[in-house]
């Protein structure tokens, strides 16, 4: 995620943020009875988002068509299926990235904790700094280590003498201060890849995001670095609910509680518009889905 | 994007190789079940030499099937109803070789009958249970093969009819030693003779469990299992 407004700017919207929907999200949650936790699923405190009705458009083209899905709290969810069925538009309508894609239209909603991200009083800023990303290709700053991490939360306006704690503790969370310590005024780009997606996951943690968004963290990562991001995954779920798109399904077998499978539809002008086919428990989805078209996918008898 | 295009030929060929290893070690089983019972019933000790070597060829199409097995689980990652067939054709795979080693059990009680002149009675019992036995193996082939789940849950009914044939037998063996018209050792023999065809049936019926596993996914829980689970909720380990 890159913030390229000044501090000041941002610090006037947050107080801004204050008075309206922030508050209104935080207080949803909060004043939720235990009776009203559980009694729908809809409407459970553990619930992070609720997507109903999602159309996304570019241009006149539908790219993704009718998609129906939550996302629950301290989960893994992960997303799968083939090239062009939308996941990864998806996963840009959580934080509203594809307000940065000038022919992007979104119909229908996605309530984050009850708040619906799209109303016109939702600051994308805000969402963004509470639903962090990570990126298919590691994607530093070309600065230090230490400025990568301080980056967010110094425009975020912390304190000069908390930066050294929030970077300790970042690189912590996420498995790198060991390896970085001693080097944290060292350019970021002379660390490996594996390592620098690591530091872009302390970025996006070092905010103290609630949702960590990421578009296939491991596509250009080796196997090692791969099970490190994985293992990294399986210990912030603890504290941040995390939605992954992979190409990779023996990885959203591995680190996922629920799968999610898109699947396309190619219209007869030979336009595909991608679906949701199917939503379970990921162990479900790998022993005994209940679409045969996920089975097919997922067995490699589609191709 | 085409829906029948398939993408993983090598393995799925692979798993129709152990799907027509299964076919075949099935096929001598029920082919050794209908010659042991000739052997039995025409005393023909040497048609029961014949079921050894049979007996051996099951023995490696299994360890065959087995390697397969191991190849795709380490080097396909199977998932979905490939992961519940190759799970299956493992389970499957000891129940037939078992089955063949029945068969061949019969084969070797065969010689220590020496030579007895079975009443009309228990003849006709032995190839009542051998046409059972032999009907619950190949049915329990054909729900695999037609993924019948159906099928393979009726197959413990027609294991009944094979427990209850068993049950007279034993009681005729009874009746017979009883009527001095067979030793001890022969009823004894006889009655073991009759314990591995009411086996055979078993293991059709354990293969019945995992077609309906390969079908629906739900793994066979049994009485005990149950009951042992309703043990620990209450927290009770012993």
């Amino acid at each position: 995620m890159v913030n390229t407004h000044n501090s000041e700017e941002t610090q006037a919207r947050m107080k801004v943020e204050e008075e309206s929907p922030r508050i209104d999200v935080e207080t949803a949650v909060l004043s939720m009875t235990e009776d009203q936790v559980g009694e729908s699923d809809a409407k459970s405190a553990s619930t992070v988002f609720e997507v109903s009705k999602l159309n996304v458009f570019y241009g006149d083209f539908c790219a993704l068509r009718d998609v129906n899905l939550d996302v629950t709290q301290s989960e893994v969810t992960a997303f799968i299926g083939p090239s062009g069925c939308g996941k990864s538009t998806f996963l840009r309508c959580f934080n509203r990235m594809n307000d940065l894609i000038e022919t992007a239209r979104v119909e229908g909603q996605v309530r984050y904790h009850g708040v619906d991200l799209y109303q016109s009083e939702v600051d994308a800023v805000e969402v963004r700094r509470r639903i962090g990303m990570v990126f298919q290709k590691p994607n530093p700053f070309p600065k230090s280590i230490y400025d990568n991490i301080a980056f967010g939360p110094r425009i975020a306006g912390a304190k000069k003498s908390e930066l050294d704690d929030i970077v300790e503790r970042s690189l912590q969370r996420a498995a790198l201060w060991d390896e970085v310590r001693d080097r944290l005024s060292d350019p970021a780009y002379g660390l490996s890849g594996g390592q620098q997606q690591r530091l872009c996951i302390a970025r996006a943690i070092a905010v103290e995001p609630d949702v960590v968004l990421m578009d296939e963290p491991c596509s250009a990562l080796d196997p090692i670095a791969t099970a490190r991001i994985e293992e990294l995954i399986a210990e912030l779920k603890t504290d941040y609910t995390i939605v992954i798109v992979t190409h990779n399904m023996q990885q959203a077998a591995r680190i996922s509680d629920r799968t999610a499978f898109f699947s396309v539809q190619v219209t007869d002008a030979g336009r595909r518009t991608g679906e949701l086919v199917e939503l379970g428990a990921t162990e479900h989805i790998f022993t005994n889905p209940d679409d045969p078209r996920t089975e097919a996918y997922i067995t490699g008898r589609v191709g | 994007m085409s829906n029948t295009e398939e993408t993983r030929t090598e393995f799925h060929q692979l798993m129709d190789e152990v799907r027509g290893d299964l076919v075949r070690m099935s096929g001598l089983v029920t082919e050794g079940i209908s010659t042991v019972t000739q052997a039995l019933l025409g005393n023909d000790i040497g048609l029961a030499d014949q079921i050894s070597s049979g007996d051996d060829e099951i023995d490696l199409l299994s360890v065959e099937a087995e390697e397969k097995c191991v190849r795709m689980l380490a080097l396909q990652q199977p998932v979905a109803v490939d992961l519940r067939t190759i799970l299956t054709d493992l389970r499957m795979i000891s129940e037939i070789e078992r089955s063949g080693d029945l068969v061949a059990n019969i084969a070797k009680g065969i010689g220590r009958l020496q030579g007895v002149e079975l009443d009309p009675r228990l003849r006709g019992l032995l190839d009542r249970m051998s046409e059972q036995a032999l009907r619950l193996t190949s049915r329990a082939m054909d729900s695999y093969l037609d993924r019948d789940a159906g099928l393979a849950s009726a197959l413990s009914d027609l294991d009944d009819r094979l427990d209850e044939l068993h049950n007279d037998f034993i009681e005729t063996v009874f009746s017979s030693r009883n009527d001095r018209l067979i030793t001890t050792q022969q009823a004894v023999q006889l009655a073991v003779i009759g314990r591995f065809y009411e086996r055979i049936g078993d293991h059709a019926v354990n293969v019945g469990e995992r077609v309906q596993y390969l079908v629906n996914g739900e793994l066979p829980e049994h009485k005990g299992a149950q009951r042992a689970r309703a043990r620990r909720e209450q927290g009770d380990v012993s």
